[in-house]
């Protein structure tokens, strides 16, 4: 068995750099140990590779930096399970193991010219950072962006150096938090409260979206109802996944498999389809 | 050459001996405990083959192990972090497989190129030889004839026999059962008219045998219809199953795995690939604990909907061969027989 042959074989990379996020997300800075393998390691915004942990076996981890960034691959990780609780007791310098990129991508040709909101809750910003800022790398191609992200709580709020950054390219970022606390000043309230700040253009203006399902529901509700189509409203899901590939069938939507059908679908698509749980 | 042959039977045994010079050979065999199960034949002499009853598992644990190692995997230091997969066995020659489990295989040949070929399992089925053995007698749960993948095949095989009382009457059909016969041609005579005929009869006798009526073109043609079924049909399928995963084991083209590392030593292990089911509870549950399968209203849901429904969209025919075994192994009466009955049932 050669290499190429085995889709199920891992590539060694090493842990560059951890940046903790908050108390429950570490972003990791990876590079294949093989200098040529991390040169020509393309992925797309929106995809995934199934990360191996030493003794821990494989979970699915969209990958959070953007292709326009080459040499970069940061995976943000929430500790939610055995896995990535081993994961988050990694240091710079150990290894792990990947394989990918799998998955279809966010549709970011299709998406130029148009107006982007983001909306994530919580780790949901991890795989939306990557096609922020691919658009910030290619600003001339897309219309105005738009993040809007929730946090349970001021402490909880992830990812603030990478906010920082899109504000100061123009980005309009707009933050919530679920409860308020000392020193907090901004908006309190789930990120639906936060469209009563913004007034998109539907007919130029789709939407990104990441959280867990029921953020999802109430989103997507908030968007119809400022007229923006099914079609336009793109979301990425989160499943149980083993192999990657569209063979394990862990990941199903009924007879799609987020895997290989996803894990980025149109609300379009997901409409009908019982495991999507959208009701 | 002529592709209808003559093998007698007193041949057979001798035959299969050449043939294991360079395959493993699995058989139907009768163990001490009276059970009829595919094993891998080590000693012709001493071996029961059971060609009287319909064994107990398919052939899909040999081509696709209930558990099997896919790499060895090394954590050295400085180094690295190695996986190393093993190394391929010798070439396997299935004898006596019925029309349904071959007709899986052919299934699972198609699972397992999607999205590049699995090396695990190609890796086994590749040189496979698979002389099959025509149903003269359903057995009780058998609805082959219903599912169309039998009782007797007209493709896939190497070779197809069908017992015709002292002898065989052999189709040839791939190239691989050509060379076999090629090879072995003083094993075989070809075939009379008289043979043929014989044949033909066995085929008409076959088909009038069948105990079960099971309408599963009819269920297929429901559950196509946009019309949801009844939520209280799912709900009570998925109350009476056990979540024992013995319908999925037993089933010839249930193809769900899990992978799992399992530690040896602090700096090796190995990478495993086990069977799963879709109708266990934790099937599609994510770290941190929230499911998207409630798996007390929809257990069974996936199971049955992805053979009769989602693989005849994808691939045209439903994945149920029709073998009947988990008839035979569901204690809690929610096998695909009672679906398709209650299905049928569903007024439309």
């Amino acid at each position: 068995m050669t290499d190429n042959g085995n889709p199920y074989l891992p590539h060694p990379a090493r842990i560059l750099r951890v940046r903790e996020e908050n108390s429950q997300i570490k972003s990791f800075e990876l590079a294949f140990t093989d200098p040529e393998r991390h040169r020509a390691f393309t992925y797309r915004p929106g995809q995934f590779v199934m990360v191996s942990v030493p003794h821990g076996g494989e979970a699915p981890i969209s990958i959070s930096s953007s292709p326009t960034r080459p040499g970069r691959l940061t995976l943000s990780v929430r500790k939610a399970g055995r896995l990535t609780a081993a994961l988050h007791r990694m240091a710079e310098g150990e290894l792990v193991g990947l394989r990918g990129p799998y998955g279809r991508p966010f549709p970011v040709e299709e998406l130029r010219g148009r107006d982007l909101i983001f909306v994530a809750g919580g780790i949901g910003l991890a795989p939306l950072a990557s096609v922020v800022n691919l658009c910030l790398d290619r600003r001339e191609e897309y219309g105005q962006l738009t993040v809007l992200y929730g946090s349970r709580s001021p402490a909880d709020i992830a990812f603030r150096d990478e906010l920082e950054g899109w504000r100061r390219a123009g980005v309009k970022c707009l933050l919530t938090v679920d409860q308020g606390g000392e020193g907090w000043t901004g908006q309190v309230g789930l990120v639906t409260t936060l469209f009563a700040q913004i007034s998109p253009d539907p007919g130029r203006s789709s939407a990104l979206i990441c959280g867990p399902p029921v953020m999802f529901r109430f989103v997507a509700a908030e968007l119809t109802r400022l007229g923006l189509s099914d079609q336009d409203i793109v979301t990425t899901l989160e499943r149980h996944m083993k192999c990657g590939l569209g063979v394990c069938r862990h990941c199903h939507l009924g007879p799609k498999l987020v895997c290989a059908h996803g894990p980025v679908f149109t609300l379009a698509e997901l409409r009908g389809l019982r495991e999507a749980e959208l009701a | 050459m002529n592709d209808h042959l003559i093998l007698k039977k007193d041949h057979t045994l001798s035959l299969l001996r050449r043939l294991m010079r360079e395959h493993r050979l699995v058989a139907p065999l009768r163990n001490r405990h009276g059970d009829t199960l595919f094993s891998e034949v080590e000693d012709l002499a001493g071996a029961e083959l059971d060609l009287e009853h319909q064994p107990q598992a398919s052939l899909k644990p040999f081509l696709f192990p209930q558990q099997e190692t896919m790499f060895r995997y090394r954590l050295d230091g400085e180094g690295g972090y190695r996986f190393e997969p093993p190394e391929p066995g010798r070439p396997l020659l299935f004898f006596g497989v019925r029309a349904c489990d071959l007709s899986a295989v052919l299934y699972l040949d198609v699972i397992f190129s999607k999205r590049g070929r699995d090396p695990y399992y190609f890796a086994r089925r590749r040189d496979s030889l698979l002389i099959s053995l025509a149903c003269n007698q359903p057995f009780a749960n058998c609805f082959c004839n219903s599912a169309k993948t039998g009782p007797f095949l007209e493709y896939g095989f190497d070779l197809q026999l069908t017992d015709l009382g002292d002898r065989y009457l052999v189709e040839v059909g791939r190239a691989r059962g050509a060379e076999l016969v090629g090879r072995w041609r003083h094993f075989f005579t070809p075939a009379e008219e008289a043979d043929r005929k014989a044949q033909y009869q066995a085929l008409l006798e076959s088909r009038s045998h069948f105990q079960r009526q099971v309408h599963l073109e009819q269920a297929i043609r429901r559950l196509q219809a946009d019309e949801p079924l009844p939520e209280e049909l799912w709900a009570g399928l998925s109350r009476r199953c056990q979540d024992c995963g013995g319908c999925a084991y037993v089933c010839p083209t249930c193809t769900c795995f899990t992978i799992t590392d399992q530690q040896i030593t602090a700096t090796e292990g190995l990478r495993q690939r086990s069977w799963d089911a879709c109708t266990f509870g934790g099937f599609t549950r994510l770290a941190g604990g929230h499911n998207p399968v409630d798996p007390g209203r929809e257990a069974v849901r996936q199971r049955f909907l992805h053979k009769l429904l989602y693989d005849v969209r994808e691939h045209g025919r439903p994945s149920c061969v029709g073998c009947g075994r988990c008839v035979g192994i569901c204690f809690g009466g929610v096998d695909i027989v009672r679906f398709i009955d209650l299905v049928c049932e569903v007024r439309q």
